[in-house]
C-alpha cells in the first residue's frame, strides 16, 4: 500500500526524489489511525466532535477529555498520537497567553491558527525532531468577525474550513458533512448533525462491535451577535468554549441512531 | 547545541538555565518602582454571618490631581473572589488584566472539576507581592481579598512588603486608620460575625465611605460595593457600582476658618 | 521481535505511521514485577509484588509516596521512575507553595506526560522507561491514572502493569463495578487478588514481596510493607498463585520470558 522511500524516508527533513518529505507522510498515517475528529462552522458558533474508542471498560467514563480549551473562546480536537496531541494544545496555550500579554485581548482564531501551521511547519525541518503526529481541529469565536474553523496537518498545512474531519473516519465523515448547508445551520443543529456523522464514521470503520464514547463541545455566539459579558468581565456561555451539556448529546445520540439505523432496537450500539 | 555567540564559553542551558539576556543588552539601566504615580486610595471590607462586603472609590490620583474618576478597583476573580486594590494604578493593572486574568484562564481550561477559590488566590497574590520586594521591584499595592470559602467567608490583606494578615474587618490606606475603629464597634473580633447581618454590614461600609470622603483628601463620592454571600458550596457575588454617598453633612465644615461664612 | 529500519530513534516514524522506539519503551515495563491499582468513592489502593534479584538481596521498592495526597507504583526501570516522581514531588511542593492546595491529581499527571512526550520527539533522547499507576486524592475524589512513556496518560476504575498484569486486568474487568461503593478493605482485598492472579507458578503473596499503599479522602497516603502488610495476607487467606494448579480456569500463561530473577541488569523491578 505504500511506497517505501527506499533510504528517503529515514530522516525527518529529507526530500525524496520526488520532492516529498516522507516522514511527514508517515505522521499522516498515525493520524490515519487515530478516532475521528470533526468541526462543524455553523452561521452562530462552530461544533467539534470526537469518537473516542473506548479501549478498556475500566477506563473512567467521563474523564481522558480529547478535546482541549485554549484561552476561553477556542476549541481544539485532534486525531492520531495523543501524547503530541498534548504538545501541540499545550502551544497553543502559550501563543493565545502571550498574544494577551501583548495585545490585550483574546487571540483572533486566525491568528492562532497561523501559529499553530508555523509551529508544526518548523517540526519538519529538522533531522533531529520529527514532525507531530496529530492533525488538528481548530475552533473558535473571534470578537469580530464571528465563528471559524481551521485544521492543521503534520506539515503544518492550514486551511479554513466550514466543515473539517479527520481520524479513520474522515472519508465518511466528509461525506457526510458535504451534504449539509452548513453557513446556514445552528449549532443546535449542528450538534444533532455531528453525533449522526461520528456515528456513521465510527460504524464504516470500527465495526460495529466496539464501543465509543461522544465528546463534543461548542462556542455559540449570543443571539444579538454581541457576547454576553458576566459581572467579572468574562464572556459567559456564549462566546465561551464548552462541552455541550449531557442531556443535549444524549438526545442528540438517540436522535442519530433513529436517523441511521431507522430504530434503535437493530444494533447494539454505542451508549456514552 | 546552541552555537550563537551568547553561549560561546557557557554550560549547558539545560542544566544551568537559559542565558539571561538582559546581560547582553545595551539599553537604558533597569530601573525599579521607588514610588508610585498614579494611585488608588482606601479599599474597606468587612465579614457578615452570610459572606463578606468589599467596597472601594473609584478615584485615581495623580498626586493632588483627581484625575481619573470612573476607575474600577475591585475585581472579581473566578466565581468566588473579589479582589480590592489600592496603591499604584498600573500595577493594579498589571495584577488584574494580565496575572489574574491568565490565572483563571489557565484554571478554567483544565476542565477537570477544579477551580481557584479565595484562600488560593490569596496565596498566589501573597507570593507574587513577596517575591517582587524581595527584587527590591515591588507592586505598590495594598491587596484585599475577599471571599467565600470552606462554607466561611474569607478576608485577607497582603501588600508591597509581601506582608500577610487576615481578619474580620480590614481596610487599606487612609481606611486603615478611619474605617477600622468604625467596623471594630460592629465587629470586634471574629466572633461578633456571626451576629452581623447582611445589611447591618453593608450599612456600616457606606458609613465608612462617607466617613472618608469627608477626611480622606484623595478621595471621591462615588463608589463601587461587591457583596459576596454564599452558603454551604454555593457562592453568589453581587456587584453594586456607582453608588452615591448619602445625607452627607458639611455643617462641620462652618466652623472651620477659612470654610463657610467666616467673618474673623 | 520487531527490528528493522525504522526502529532506531524516536524521531522516526514507520511507514505505517508507528515509532517504534517509543513501543519498545513500553516492552520494558512488561519485564518488571507487577503492579495494580483501583479506586472506589472514598480511597485510592495500589498493591504492588516486589522482586529481588537474589535470594538475600532486599527487594526493590514499587511504591513511592509523592505527598500526603498521592503516591505511584512504578514498573520498569526504576531510576527513570525516581527522576519522575522527584519531579512530581517538585509540581506538588510547588503547588503548595503557591496556591496553598494539594495538586490536583490530573494536573500533576499531566505534567508528567507533556515531559515525557518530549522524550518521544526530540533526538538524542530516549523515552522514559517505566510505567506509573497514579493514585491520589484531591478535592474531586479519589483518581487513578495510568501513565505510560508515551505520554499517554489515561484515568482508570482499575489498572495493571507490569509482567503477567493482564491477568490481574481480566480480574479487575470482571469486577469493577463494585469497587465505587466497595469499603476500604473490599477494596485492598479486590486489589491483592487482582495481583494474586500475576504470580508465576509455586509463587506466593508473602509479607516480603508485597507493598501495599492507600490513601482516603481522610486518610493520608501510607505505605505498608513487610509486617504491616500481614493482617491483610491473613484477610486475603489463600496467597498462593492459581497458575498451573488448574485447567482453563487458571489465569492465562504467561509466554513472555518469566521474571529473570537474576539475569536481567538494572531493570527494576
Amino acid at each position: 500500500m505504500t511506497s517505501i522511500g527506499t533510504g528517503y524516508d529515514l530522516s525527518n527533513s529529507v526530500f525524496s526524489p520526488d520532492g516529498r518529505n516522507f516522514q511527514v507522510e508517515y505522521a499522516t498515517k498515525a493520524v490515519e489511525n487515530g478516532g475521528t475528529a470533526i468541526g462543524l462552522r455553523c452561521k452562530d458558533g462552530v461544533v467539534l466532535a470526537v469518537e473516542k474508542l473506548i479501549q478498556s471498560k475500566l477506563l473512567v467514563p467521563g474523564s481522558n477529555k480529547r478535546i482541549a480549551t485554549v484561552d476561553r473562546h477556542v476549541g481544539i480536537a485532534c486525531a492520531g498520537l495523543i501524547p503530541d496531541a498534548r504538545h501541540f494544545v499545550s502551544r497553543a496555550r502559550n501563543e493565545a497567553s502571550s498574544w494577551r500579554k501583548g495585545y490585550y485581548g483574546p487571540i483572533p482564531i486566525s491568528s492562532l491558527a497561523d501559529r499553530m501551521g508555523q509551529y508544526a511547519q518548523t517540526y519538519t525541518l529538522f533531522s533531529s525532531v520529527r514532525p507531530f503526529g496529530v492533525t488538528s481541529i481548530i475552533g473558535g469565536l473571534d470578537e469580530e468577525g464571528g465563528p471559524s474553523l481551521w485544521m492543521v496537518e503534520p506539515s503544518g498545512v492550514t486551511w479554513g474550513y466550514f466543515g473539517a474531519a479527520t481520524g479513520r473516519g474522515r472519508q465518511a465523515a466528509k461525506a457526510e458533512l458535504e451534504k449539509l448547508d452548513l453557513p446556514n445551520i445552528t449549532v443546535e443543529e449542528g450538534v444533532k448533525h455531528a453525533a449522526r456523522i461520528i456515528l456513521i464514521a465510527h460504524g464504516d470503520n470500527s465495526g460495529k462491535d466496539k464501543d465509543y464514547e461522544l465528546e463534543m463541545t461548542w462556542v455559540r455566539m449570543p443571539p444579538n451577535g454581541e457576547a454576553e459579558i458576566a459581572a467579572d468581565g468574562t464572556v459567559r456561555g456564549y462566546g465561551r468554549h464548552e462541552e455541550v451539556p449531557k442531556d443535549i448529546v444524549e438526545q442528540a445520540e438517540k436522535d442519530a441512531k433513529k436517523a441511521v439505523e431507522g430504530d434503535d432496537d437493530d444494533e447494539k450500539m454505542a451508549e456514552s | 547545541m546552541n552555537h550563537l555567540p551568547e553561549a560561546w564559553g557557557r554550560p549547558r542551558d539545560d542544566i544551568y538555565g537559559a542565558y539571561d539576556h538582559q546581560y547582553v543588552s545595551a539599553s537604558n539601566p533597569n530601573q525599579h518602582t521607588t514610588s508610585p504615580v498614579v494611585t488608588g486610595t482606601s479599599v474597606v471590607a468587612l465579614k457578615y454571618n452570610g459572606g463578606v462586603v468589599i467596597a472601594a472609590d473609584n478615584l485615581a490620583s495623580y498626586g493632588s490631581l483627581a484625575r481619573f474618576t470612573n476607575v474600577e478597583r475591585l475585581k472579581q476573580v473566578g466565581s468566588h473572589t473579589v479582589v480590592g486594590a489600592s496603591g499604584d494604578v498600573s500595577d493594579m493593572q498589571f495584577l488584574f488584566d494580565e496575572q489574574l486574568e491568565q490565572l483563571i484562564i489557565s484554571e478554567e481550561y483544565q476542565n477537570d472539576g477544579h477551580h481557584l477559590r479565595a484562600k488560593h488566590i490569596y496565596s498566589y497574590l501573597s507570593r507574587v507581592m513577596y517575591h517582587r520586594r524581595s527584587k527590591f521591584n515591588p507592586l505598590w499595592n495594598v491587596l484585599l481579598v475577599a471571599g467565600w470559602d470552606d462554607g466561611k467567608p474569607f478576608l485577607a490583606s497582603t501588600d508591597l512588603l509581601g506582608t500577610t494578615f487576615s481578619g474580620p474587618a480590614l481596610a487599606s490606606g487612609f481606611g486603615a486608620h478611619l474605617a477600622i475603629p468604625l467596623l471594630r464597634r460592629v465587629c470586634p473580633d471574629e466572633a461578633a460575625v456571626a451576629n452581623i447581618t447582611r445589611e447591618q454590614a453593608i450599612s456600616v461600609i457606606e458609613e465608612c465611605m462617607k466617613v472618608l470622603f469627608y477626611r480622606d483628601a484623595r478621595s471621591m463620592n462615588k463608589y463601587s460595593m461587591s457583596i459576596i454571600s454564599g452558603e454551604g458550596d454555593k457562592v453568589e457575588i453581587e456587584h453594586r457600582k456607582d453608588i452615591q454617598l448619602k445625607q452627607q453633612s458639611w455643617k462641620f465644615a462652618e466652623s472651620i476658618r477659612g470654610y463657610g461664612a467666616q467673618v474673623v | 521481535m520487531f527490528r528493522n529500519n525504522y526502529d532506531n530513534d524516536s524521531v522516526t516514524f514507520s511507514p505505517q505511521g508507528r515509532i517504534f522506539q517509543v513501543e519498545y519503551a513500553l516492552e520494558a515495563i512488561k519485564q518488571g514485577s507487577a503492579a495494580v491499582g483501583l479506586v472506589s468513592n472514598t480511597h485510592a489502593v495500589l498493591i504492588a509484588l516486589k522482586r529481588n534479584a537474589e535470594e538475600l538481596g532486599s527487594y526493590q521498592k514499587k511504591i513511592i509516596g509523592i505527598d500526603t495526597h498521592l503516591g505511584v507504583a512504578l514498573a520498569g526501570l526504576a531510576p527513570d521512575a525516581r527522576v519522575l516522581s522527584n519531579f512530581m514531588r517538585q509540581q506538588s511542593m510547588s503547588s503548595r507553595f503557591l496556591y496553598n492546595r494539594p495538586v490536583p491529581v490530573a494536573r500533576v499527571v499531566n505534567a508528567i506526560a507533556d515531559k515525557a512526550q518530549v522524550n518521544t520527539q526530540h533526538y538524542g533522547r530516549r523515552p522514559y522507561g517505566v510505567g506509573l499507576l497514579v493514585a491520589g486524592v484531591d478535592e474531586t475524589g479519589p483518581h487513578l491514572w495510568e501513565f505510560q512513556p508515551s505520554g499517554m496518560v489515561l484515568e482508570y476504575r482499575g489498572a495493571a502493569i507490569g509482567a503477567r498484569s493482564q491477568s490481574a486486568k481480566t480480574y479487575l474487568e470482571r469486577n469493577y463495578e463494585s469497587f465505587g461503593d466497595a469499603t476500604r478493605e473490599e477494596l485492598v482485598l479486590h486489589g491483592l487478588t487482582a495481583l494474586r492472579d500475576t504470580l508465576a507458578q509455586d509463587k506466593e503473596l508473602t509479607t516480603a514481596n508485597v507493598s501495599l499503599a492507600i490513601v482516603g479522602k481522610d486518610e493520608k497516603f501510607k505505605l505498608y510493607d513487610g509486617d504491616e502488610v500481614a493482617e491483610w495476607l491473613e484477610k486475603l487467606g489463600n496467597t498462593q498463585s492459581s497458575r498451573g494448579s488448574r485447567g482453563a480456569a487458571a489465569a492465562p500463561p504467561a509466554p513472555e520470558a518469566a521474571a529473570p530473577a537474576g539475569d536481567s541488569m538494572d531493570v527494576d523491578a
